[in-house]
């Protein structure tokens, strides 16, 4: 009994003793609010990998003005509810200096309200749609391509490739009609026309055949000569199976979505030409020698390779970025990192270089990509094949 | 009326949609013919199915016909386990308790195969080339005609076994006539062991038809399940050729209800004949042996 109550007794000698020492290390903490179980657990596993991968190397080195990086995970398992009480956990937690995620679209609203509320940065992995854009809040940062420059970018494919009728059938959830409105509007500015199809599907349709039977006459009689597919996930795939399955021959475009193995996988034969604005890292063996975003993806892609044995992709990507855009913010924040700091920081990131692109923020402009950050990919042979058009990148 | 132009290509889709049901339908009629049990997991028996073909066709690089055998094969056995795992030890349990079991088990099979095959969705290729043909306007995938193929077989082997074999008789016995299966030494628990073995292979059977055309994902068992279902009690609830007629007359209502209404209210106009058929006809369309017609 004494020997135990003597070990007690000396560990917290120890314990206090070392606690100070470590003080001078403490970790700048973020917390990751990711959909880790339910249908996305697969990409936002890769996307955990990178960022685990990511904070390692940073903290191998040194840290961050030599503090380390500590993640902290949360799942939401694709659920609202979940995703607005890890958010409100984290912001109650004072070492907690910003949240990452969620993932997906419809998560998003939710937590952007709570971190506007609680005043902590809110980095969102899916872009904005305009629904939130127009709430001009000023804690949420969002990563990915927004819907405005991947319809720009859609509208150079489609003038490139001379389609001056397009059909869209778009997906019923905000960002794929924001996509569609979008292409309609800068398409038109260029003179193109546009029908946005009365009839949507939803992400959860494991057949659009009835709803493309509808669109056929009209794909005939308008003489439409390209057909946009507005939707991500798997609906993108069964919508190219299912037209080619009614001998529906004219073209597919495709949104950056489309950017994934398994989307290839799910459609086989059907996805072949289709073509669509992608993310830099789908392609990015395939850039332009001098394109400076090259030498960082074949470097990630060689340590992701070595680490976990399959190619990176663009959710990998993602991982890279967003660590990269924290830590550059740290480094600039003066004296004491603290919530509003860092958010003032993250704001005023000018040029940071990452795998997607240069992230570019401003009070105003809370999306870090820009048209630039996008190239045109086609799907030839299984595989997507980046191609270019004169005077367009 | 540029309504009608489209119909004959509805009609089709709803056909092959109407043969999908059928099959999973197929699949509750044969443990309700023998225990009366509603099993809500055989949706998910579709999903092992089509998962278990495709890692061993791509995983274990088995040839198709293979992979598919071995596929049938494993989740029958895993309805064997349901039945030893989750009804047997409940036999003594009422109905609705028994129901909620096999809610458990779907909820269970399904997150199983979440960890174990990933979340991503899968797709098989085609058993024949990809490429449909027209006919008469009207353009028609060969997978359609294995899925309708498969159905008529399916109906045809469970109508063999339950009208033509003593072992059929014996399992439809135990449900429709308990006390008398017992006195003519029927043992029941054997029976209802069989049928979950038979459930499960025709509902593999039908994952792998249908995975070709759609894909599979650890979840999409549910909503077929739910269809299968509705198609049993549309059809009359207990008799095989019910759950046929009743997947075609959902499946090609369904798929005609597009021409008419948004597609956005597609999966609900399922529940809205679900509701009027038990409103006003509770026994189903061809009738059911479960339900005593004397009361409505």
């Amino acid at each position: 009994m004494k020997k135990i109550v003597w070990a007690i007794l000396l560990s917290f000698t120890i314990v206090t003793w070392i606690a100070p020492v470590q003080a001078a290390r403490t970790p700048y903490k973020i917390g990751v609010n990711l959909e880790l179980t339910g249908p996305w657990a697969e990409v936002t596993k890769t996307l955990k990998n990178a960022l685990v991968m990511e904070v390692e190397r940073i903290n191998k080195t040194g840290g961050v003005n030599g503090r380390p990086l500590e993640l902290v995970f949360e799942d939401n398992g694709f659920d609202v509810g979940r995703a607005a009480a890890n958010m409100t956990k984290f912001t109650r937690d004072k070492e907690i200096l910003l949240v990452l995620g969620p993932f997906e679209d419809n998560l998003q609203a939710t937590t952007r309200a709570i971190a506007e509320r609680e005043k902590i940065t809110n980095i969102i992995i899916c872009p904005s749609n305009p629904m939130v854009r127009d709430l001009k809040q000023k804690w949420a940062f969002n990563m990915a391509q927004s819907d405005i420059i991947v319809s720009q970018k859609l509208v150079d494919l489609s003038l490139a490739r001379k389609y001056k009728k397009a059909l869209v059938f778009p997906a019923a959830h905000p960002l794929a009609l924001s996509l569609a409105d979008y292409y309609k509007k800068f398409g038109e500015e260029k003179g193109m026309k546009v029908i946005i199809s009365q009839e949507t599907h939803k992400p959860t349709d494991i057949d659009m055949t009835p709803q493309l039977t509808k669109l056929k006459p009209i794909i005939e009689k308008e003489k439409v000569d390209v057909f946009y597919a507005s939707t991500a996930g798997p609906p993108g795939p069964i919508v190219c199976k299912n037209l080619r399955a009614l001998g529906i021959k004219i073209p597919i475009l495709g949104t950056h979505a489309f950017g994934f193995g398994f989307i290839i996988a799910l459609g086989g034969e059907a996805m072949e030409g289709v073509e669509f604005p992608a993310a830099k890292p789908v392609v990015f063996d395939q850039l332009d020698d001098n394109d400076p975003v090259k030498p960082i993806n074949i470097d990630f892609d060689k340590r992701w390779k070595e680490r976990y044995g399959t190619p990176s992709d663009q959710i990998a990507g993602y991982g890279y970025d967003t660590i990269g855009l924290i830590s550059d913010a740290l480094k600039r924040v003066k004296g004491k990192a603290t919530r509003s700091g860092l958010r003032d920081e993250l704001e005023n990131t000018k040029g940071f270089k990452g795998t997607h692109g240069m992230y570019q923020f401003s009070p105003t402009e809370h999306d870090g990509l820009s048209k630039k950050d996008m190239v045109f990919v086609r799907i030839e042979g299984g595989k997507f094949i980046r191609i270019k058009f004169p005077g367009l990148e | 009326m540029e309504t009608w132009s489209y119909i004959p290509q509805l009609l089709i889709s709803g056909i092959t949609f109407g043969a999908i049901y059928a099959l999973v339908g197929l699949g509750f009629v044969t443990i309700a013919r023998a225990s009366q049990i509603i099993n809500f997991a055989q949706g998910d028996f579709v999903m092992l199915g089509g998962m278990m073909t495709f890692f061993l066709l791509k995983g274990a690089g088995l040839s198709y016909p293979l992979a598919g055998i071995f596929a049938v094969a494993i989740v029958i056995l895993i309805g064997f386990l349901l039945h030893l795992l989750v009804i047997y030890p409940l036999r003594k349990a009422s109905l609705p308790i028994l129901l909620m079991a096999t809610l458990g088990a779907s909820l269970f099979l399904s997150s199983t195969s979440a960890l174990l095959f990933g979340t991503l969705p899968k797709s098989l290729p085609p058993f024949l080339g990809r490429s449909s043909f027209e006919m008469g306007g009207v353009s028609i995938s060969p997978q359609s005609l294995f899925v309708l193929g498969a159905t008529f077989l399916v109906l045809l082997s469970l109508y063999f076994l339950s009208h033509r074999t003593f072992l059929g008789k014996a399992m439809e016995a135990s449900s429709t006539d308990p006390l008398g299966a017992d006195l003519s030494g029927i043992s029941r628990n054997l029976m209802i062991f069989l049928a979950f073995g038979v459930s499960a292979g025709v509902g593999s059977i039908a994952g792998i038809f249908i995975t070709p055309v759609f894909y599979v994902n650890y979840y999409s068992g549910t909503l077929i399940g739910l269809k299968g279902f509705i198609a049993a009690v549309l059809g009359g609830w207990g008799k095989h050729g019910g759950a046929i007629l009743g997947g075609f007359v959902l499946g090609v209502v369904e798929s005609l209800s597009v021409a008419f209404i948004p597609s956005g209210y597609k999966d609900g106009v399922a529940f809205v004949i679900l509701l009027l058929i038990l409103h006003f006809r509770p026994k189903g369309i061809l009738g059911s042996p479960f339900i005593d017609s004397r009361r409505w």
